[in-house]
């Protein structure tokens, strides 16, 4: 460092000198620097200190035990494990409808059709409101006494489930209302690509004589790759780090079954003080992360190569 | 009484404010009686509170300025978030001690009493006499014949219900046993009434159920060494809590759906009339509107075995000095300043608290606040509630299962054994 402090302190006046020897990589590594350590502080560092956490036994004050990988022993066996685990794969595959609903919407709002402003709008609203505010909404929406839901079926002589208490439906509940911003999210990314069609190419395709659906599938849908993958990755992630809509609807509850992985972590740190075994199930759920990150990483890397070309 | 509980009710909120504040001017001058406030002190006393009521946080302001006016002593208080604080106050009793905390006595503080974060404070105890003011309430900051700190305020639990109901299904007469209560609630349950509201999404209020099961049916010494890990939860004593408990579940005793209330949001079924009786602590009549609160009474949990002396549940907050602070003689001076028996008075007001010491004068006339006094007077002995009682993580799992239970009586001797098996864990018994 101090050598990089001087070499940047000296002007580049003397031919042959440090810095003008190095700066071929000097430049790019003190642009990237700040960013860098950043990352390497905020981001790397406390991952593996969760890592060694996670086989330890602690509380957050006292002494730490050495416990070895007893920690995912134990939560391997754990029943509330699995079923957080299970909860992620539904929040998963259902919140893949997000991109696909998202898409749908983009198509139907980018039309010429008067109000459709107002529309777009009306779409857009959810993605402005806090998670929060959400979770909220939807759990007065399923309040099965005095919720929106249970006058509807009142008005038909029915009796509401209560989504909320039951714990075969709960999950299922909580993902309706984090998809309610997520697919407003997705439509945004493809309104995006929608404004960048290729005038060209489109012209093209009308000239040979494609409209309606292939139009949409051979000539349209190629052009919108890129903010598909987008919404695509971002919403595998969103699934994955969903946390905010359980801790407000329903606390995990009823007895955990809609917890998941991240909750789950939450709850075992904040209210058990188990830090060591919340760690264990972070490195779990940063496992899972990895595969979907990496798979983006390669994907992005791998365009970006093509585009070089 | 309107004021009392008009706190969360716009203009009386104001009112009350204004009472308390101008209460406030009349005992300044009673001080703490020390000299020290004659030459100017530069350091700083810092106080972490976690007040969440708005009564209480403008009153703590409130005796902070006259502290420091009286003493020329500056404070600093870190006002904190009441949930984050519970987290919070690990870090920074380690980290960051301040020189005065809030808390809570029992189990709570035990724990931090026992890693050594929480300074003995019985020299200040024995120098103002306390012991002889607080009574029975010195248990809850003792451990091993050492105070490690003061008890600021308690709440009190019972059944709360609507006189309506209790005319019509009860003939008026408040149900003492346990028999009694089920009849009591049979008539309602007829009428398609739920006797209970509950909530038991916050997970806490079910536990609420099993420490007065428990505290009726086995006693207090039992419930005690439960808490703290020494009997099992396999243990057949507590057949006959599940057992009782289980028979107002399938008579369809308690709302239904519970699981998806928090402990405010089954307040409208008592309110609305579709539930009878909430069992719950004081802070549940600021959720009724003062208009209404004479249309609600207070029943003591019934007896259910005679042979049991009565034990109530008290949860007390308390104050405390942590053992890394820099200032102990301040913090000993504010503490002495705050504990005035005036102070408190004004101090356990807004929450409907009973003041823990026997020397508070009565600001005004409140049929609540001399119900919880006279329970506090007649309980034999009091527990803390199951969350500050036990283990943190014990209490999150047994909480989880009792909600488990309450819904799903069914899954009863699997919530037993996950229950054992995580004490087993946690205290380290094989």
């Amino acid at each position: 460092m101090t050598d990089v402090l001087r070499a940047s302190a000296t002007p580049n006046s003397r031919p042959g000198s440090l810095w003008r020897r190095h700066r071929e990589w000097l430049t790019p590594v003190l642009l990237l620097a700040p960013g860098l350590i950043l990352f390497l502080l905020i981001i790397v560092i406390p991952t593996l200190q969760s890592f060694r956490l996670s086989l330890y036994e602690w509380d957050g004050i006292g002494p730490k035990t050495w416990v070895g990988l007893g920690n995912y022993t134990e939560l391997f066996a754990d029943p509330q494990f699995l079923t957080s685990l299970k909860n992620n794969v539904i929040w998963l595959v259902l919140f893949l409808i997000a991109p696909v609903g998202g898409l749908v919407l983009a198509l139907l709002v980018n039309q010429k059709i008067k109000g459709i402003r107002l529309a777009k709008s009306l779409f857009f609203m959810p993605l402005v409101l806090a998670p929060v505010t959400v979770g909220v909404v939807y759990s007065w929406f399923y309040d099965p006494t005095f919720g929106m839901m249970a006058l509807i079926f009142n008005v038909f002589g029915a009796t509401a489930p209560a989504i909320l208490s039951d714990p075969d439906l709960v999950t299922f509940g909580i993902v309706a209302a984090a998809l309610w911003p997520q697919v407003a999210f997705c439509m945004v990314l493809f309104l995006a690509g929608l404004n960048n069609l290729d005038e060209d190419v489109l012209g093209a395709g009308r000239v040979d004589g494609a409209k309606g659906f292939p139009m949409f599938w051979h000539v349209v849908l190629p052009q919108l790759r890129a903010a598909s993958f987008i919404a695509l990755t971002v919403t595998v992630i969103g699934a994955l780090r969903s946390f905010d809509l359980i801790a407000i609807m329903t606390q995990g509850g009823p007895y955990g079954s809609s917890s998941v992985l991240a909750y789950q972590m939450y709850e075992q740190a904040i209210f058990s003080y188990r830090m060591g075994y919340a760690a264990a199930i972070a490195t779990v759920l940063f496992g899972v992360m990895a595969v979907f990150i990496v798979f983006y990483l390669s994907r992005v890397m791998r365009a970006e190569a093509r585009r070089e070309r | 009484m309107k004021n009392r509980f008009g706190v969360p009710f716009g203009a009386a909120s104001r009112r009350t404010v204004l009472k308390s504040l101008a209460a406030g001017v009349g005992v300044a001058a009673l001080g703490g009686g020390w000299t020290g406030a004659a030459f100017a002190e530069d350091r700083t006393l810092t106080i972490n509170t976690n007040i969440s009521g708005e009564g209480q946080r403008k009153l703590m302001a409130q005796f902070i300025e006259e502290f420091t006016k009286e003493t020329g002593i500056k404070v600093q208080q870190n006002a904190m978030d009441h949930e984050g604080y519970k987290t919070a106050i690990r870090n920074f009793l380690v980290a960051n001690p301040p020189d005065v905390c809030l808390w809570f006595s029992g189990d709570r503080m035990r724990a931090f009493v026992n890693r050594g974060l929480f300074d003995d404070m019985s020299d200040l105890w024995a120098k103002e006499g306390w012991a002889d003011k607080v009574g029975a309430l010195t248990t809850t900051v003792t451990v091993d014949g050492k105070q490690y700190g003061v008890p600021t305020g308690a709440s009190f639990w019972g059944i709360w219900a609507r006189k309506d109901y209790l005319d019509k299904y009860a003939g008026g007469k408040a149900p003492a046993t346990w028999d009694e209560l089920v009849a009591y609630g049979d008539k309602m349950v007829a009428d398609g009434i739920s006797p209970f509201a509950i909530g038991t999404k916050d997970l806490w209020p079910s536990a609420a159920w099993f420490d007065y099961l428990n505290l009726r049916i086995n006693g207090y010494d039992f419930h005690m060494q439960l808490m703290a890990g020494e009997a099992s939860y396999e243990d057949p004593k507590l057949d006959a809590v599940f057992d009782k408990w289980q028979e107002l579940i399938d008579k369809k005793f308690f709302i239904p759906n519970h699981t998806s209330y928090d402990w405010q949001g089954a307040v409208p079924f008592l309110l609305q009339g579709k539930a009878g009786m909430y069992l719950m602590g004081q802070f549940l009549t600021r959720n009724i509107p003062a208009a209404d609160l004479d249309k609600y009474t207070y029943l003591q949990f019934p007896v259910i075995d005679a042979a049991v002396p009565t034990a109530e549940e008290f949860p007390v907050d308390s104050m405390h000095i942590p053992s890394g602070a820099k200032n102990k003689d301040l913090a000993r001076q504010f503490i002495t300043f705050f504990y005035q028996p005036q102070r408190l008075a004004l101090w356990v007001e807004p929450e409907g608290n009973i003041p823990t010491r026997s020397d508070v004068p009565v600001l005004k006339k409140d049929w609540l606040l001399e119900k919880g006094q006279e329970i506090l007077k007649s309980a034999k002995s009091a527990s803390q509630y199951y969350d500050r009682d036990t283990d943190p993580d014990m209490a999150q799992i047994g909480m989880n299962g009792f909600q488990q239970f309450m819904a799903d009586p069914n899954s009863r001797k699997a919530v037993q054994a996950r229950l054992e098996q995580a004490r087993k864990r946690i205290y380290k018994k094989s």
